[in-house]
């Protein structure tokens, strides 16, 4: 492995049009990000063919470059609109926004920087760590597993969201939105009406855009002013962001805990980051005890989300790599670019083609403090955003937010999609419904469904196999610990009084 | 929407086909439909094989790749069968995925044989496969088995459905057989069967590859009539010449009624890119298993892969 490394490290110092290609990719990842809807997908699906001409390795770094930068520019989004620029930025939004709102937009984005890099850091050594074994890291998750880790996911999100009953209600919503299309094991179409757009279901990018961004617009246009409430413009120069930064080192156990939560939930295959950063996200809203104002502006509320989708980059790769099974629909172009470049993803690919790997996960590494650093020294510039008046602001964001949406899949059903949740999410934020939990039960919902379906064939219709499972049965604790951590800290709350 | 694409593509074609002359054909963009997402086997094949195809076709010709993923396949190959007829849109196909959901009683908006048929690039045969560490190791054991469970890709899938067809020829029906589906596709349903929750999977041979060399998955037999492993027996070999001709083809066409003359030039470019010796390189490294056949013999696999099909409709139900 070392010798790979060797290699690898060599290749990057040996001809300096690598750096200047990781660089490329850096800022098309980083653009790319900002503007939600785009995201990595995107940016790779455009590069894809100029990598033809490249060495494989070349290429790697594009790539890696690309992938580990998108979800940098998409924190910035999330934090001063409101709209997470890739789906695992959502949880940002959380914290990130009230922050902007308060003026503190600088601080966040310093934060987000910072705790990102460290989390991609992170990433990368959990990474190199467990490449000897994960193919036995693969193999330990089966369709038992993954029930019970959707369960982990919809118990946490409810226990963390503060109003309990609007929590459940808009949880079941998204359920629902989830059944929508075919359904591949009873081989029936749910709600499509005919319609070929419907049959792939409700996509969860322009969803997000609609929630996040266009409901965010429509409150602003309702409210008038700019996103920074109270806030003289006249200190924009105090950006604050190496008070973002320092915050992070003094909050360094919630970076560690995002990132290791971001890598291990990176690791299972199909999952993915939005999962990775909303888990690290609720750990520390429900760990945190010191001076704990978690949705109303916490730093750490940035910190943990950040640190774990960026760890999560590392992480992902492991099934993209050994299997072939890509966690997102960046991972999967990702696997393309390597399949053209004649490396088949398979078990084989970590033995035969080390080194090649090493080179892409120095790119990661390295694309992650870069990315960290465009966005750094740029912040003044984005911050301005928040001061704007929403007569500049809303028709800029509108058309960025359905070009988006549009690009994805050049659907206009994508676009109407957006719109329609822009109506629905300035509801939700007008009665106080949480909007990120009916986007993760979205996310979960099919996967739930479609691995307790697998679970029960497998076990021939006997439950009880859930808890004779190894991995179920783990992941099965963390759920009865998630749901009696609140309780019993509030017994001890009482009994100290 | 589509009424606008309809239009759009009208105004671009009649602008193009002003005073148009076969030689004028091809001057402009060619659309390259791929009716899947990105990073795909057909999407792969698609964007190795367009630039060669570009290449033939002269300098004033650009290829486009165009992902139109959605409805498992159909959005995108309903796209390429509704488009003007003019030969700047052209797609590839999957055979028999396009075929299968008139098999399982779907309604579909293009019709396959009416397509005007440029070339079938690739054809994969399939492999009946069981978890290494089982006792299952040939395809005698399998036929011993009285208990069955299979990891496949879920209903519709073509993988599915050669599964199914070879239990119904390999009278392994009468043992009901459980299939574990929905794994998002056929790796997945490998490292399913690795994994255990099944002990036999069925897959295009090049993704089995490098899991039967690992020593995670053994070999039982395979469709086609070459062997791929020494020690492993075609279907035709142990007694089944029935499955012989269960496959995966990728074909590419346009849409019904292109001018026979541009067609000509579309099937010329084609054959010249797959016997460019830079192109086969390409496409060995990139484990593509390339077998030409020419327009016409590619519009004759439509027929032979709805009459295979056909014989076997009752074999398709949904298991679940």
């Amino acid at each position: 492995m070392l010798e790979s490394l060797n290699l690898a490290v060599n290749f990057f110092l040996a001809d300096w049009m690598t750096i200047v290609y990781l660089m490329l990719g850096v800022l098309i990842g980083v653009l790319f990000g900002v503007i939600p809807g785009l995201g990595g997908t995107t940016a790779v699906a455009l590069l894809l063919p100029l990598t033809f001409g490249m060495q494989p390795e070349q290429a790697i770094t594009l790539m890696g470059g690309i992938l580990g930068s998108s979800a940098i520019g998409g924190s910035v989004a999330a934090i001063l609109l409101n709209a997470p620029g890739t789906a695992p930025n959502a949880a940002t939004c959380f914290d990130g926004y009230p922050m902007t709102r308060q003026g503190k937009a600088g601080i966040a984005i310093g934060a987000a920087m910072a705790a990102s890099s460290i989390g991609g850091l992170i990433g990368v050594a959990i990474l190199i760590v467990v490449l000897p074994i994960t193919k036995s890291i693969v193999l330990m998750f089966g369709p038992p597993a993954f029930f019970m880790l959707a369960v982990l996911g919809l118990t946490s999100l409810t226990v963390a969201s503060g109003n309990l009953l609007r929590g459940l209600l808009a949880a079941c919503i998204g359920l629902m939105i989830g059944f929508v299309g075919y359904d591949d094991l009873g081989g029936t179409q749910r709600y499509t009406f005919d319609s070929n757009f419907l049959w792939d279901g409700i996509s969860l990018v322009p969803t997000l855009i609609g929630l996040f961004a266009i409901a965010e617009m429509i409150k602003l246009y309702v409210e008038g002013g700019a996103i920074a409430k109270d806030t003289d413009p006249t200190k924009i120069k105090l950006a604050g962001t190496s008070l973002g930064i320092k915050s992070v080192f003094s909050n360094m156990p919630t970076v560690f805990s995002g990132s290791i939560i971001g890598s291990i939930v990176g690791m299972v295959p199909g999952v993915g980051g939005t999962v990775a950063s909303f888990l690290a996200y609720s750990f520390a809203s429900q760990f945190t005890r010191k001076n704990n104002h978690f949705g109303s502006g916490d730093v750490r509320g940035v910190i943990a989300p950040e640190a774990a989708n960026n760890a999560k980059d590392g992480g992902s790769l492991i099934p993209t790599l050994a299997f072939g099974i890509p966690g997102s629909a960046e991972m999967a172009l990702f696997l393309g670019v390597l399949i053209m470049h004649g490396m088949t993803p398979g078990p084989m690919l970590l033995i035969e083609r080390e080194w090649s790997i090493m080179v892409l996960i120095i790119a990661l590494a390295l694309a992650t403090l870069m990315a960290s650093l465009v966005v750094l020294a740029s912040a003044k510039l984005l911050v301005i955003i928040s001061f704007l008046n929403s007569a500049i602001i809303i028709p800029a964001v509108l058309a960025i937010s359905l070009v988006g949406a549009y690009a994805l899949n050049a659907h206009l059903g994508d676009v109407v999609v957006a719109v329609i949740f822009g109506f629905i999410g300035y509801m939700m934020i007008k009665f106080d419904f949480p909007r990120i939990t009916l986007v993760i039960a979205l996310v979960l919902g099919s996967m739930m469904e479609r691995s307790f379906l697998q679970s029960i064939t497998i076990f021939r219709g006997d439950w009880t196999g859930f808890f004779q499972d190894t991995t179920s049965l783990i992941i099965f604790c963390l759920v009865v610990l998630a749901l009696a951590f609140p309780t019993v800290h509030k017994i001890r709350g009482m009994l100290a009084k | 929407m589509k009424l606008k694409s309809i239009l759009s593509t009208a105004v671009i074609s009649a602008a193009l086909s002003v005073g148009a002359v076969a030689q004028d054909f091809p001057d402009g963009t060619i659309n390259f439909v791929v009716p899947y997402g990105p990073g795909g086997g057909f999407d792969t094949a698609a964007r190795a094989l367009a630039p060669y195809m570009e290449e033939s076709l002269g300098p004033n010709t650009t290829i486009v790749i165009q992902n139109v993923a959605g409805a498992g396949g159909r959005r995108g190959g309903t796209q390429v069968a509704r488009s003007a007829p003019d030969g700047y849109t052209v797609g590839i196909f999957n055979l028999p995925g396009f075929v299968l959901p008139e098999m399982l009683g779907e309604s579909v908006e293009y019709d396959l044989t009416a397509l005007s048929w440029i070339g079938r690039l690739e054809n994969q045969d399939y492999v009946l496969l069981s978890r290494g560490s089982s006792d299952i190791k040939t395809l005698d054991d399998l036929l011993a088995q009285d208990d069955i469970v299979v990891t496949s890709h879920g209903f519709g899938s073509t993988g599915l459905a050669a599964n199914q067809i070879m239990f119904s020829v390999l009278g392994l029906e009468s043992v009901n057989p459980i299939y574990v589906g929905g794994y998002s596709g056929t790796t997945a349903a490998i490292v399913g069967a690795i994994r255990g929750d099944g002990d036999i999977t069925v897959s295009v041979i090049s993704t089995a590859l490098s899991y039967v060399d690992s020593g995670d998955l053994t070999p039982l037999a395979v469709s086609g009539t070459e062997r791929v492993w020494d020690t492993v027996p075609t279907f035709e070999e142990a007694g089944y010449p029935e499955l012989t001709p269960i496959n995966l083809q990728r074909s590419i066409a346009g849409p019904p009624g292109i001018p026979q003359d541009r067609l000509q030039i579309l099937r010329d470019a084609f054959m010249a890119a797959t016997s460019n010796p830079a192109f086969l390189k390409a496409a060995e490294s990139m484990g593509m298993q390339i077998n030409v056949l020419d327009g016409d013999a590619a519009g004759a696999e439509v027929n032979s892969s709805f009459g295979l099909f056909n014989r076997f409709r009752d074999s398709l139900g949904n298991p679940n």
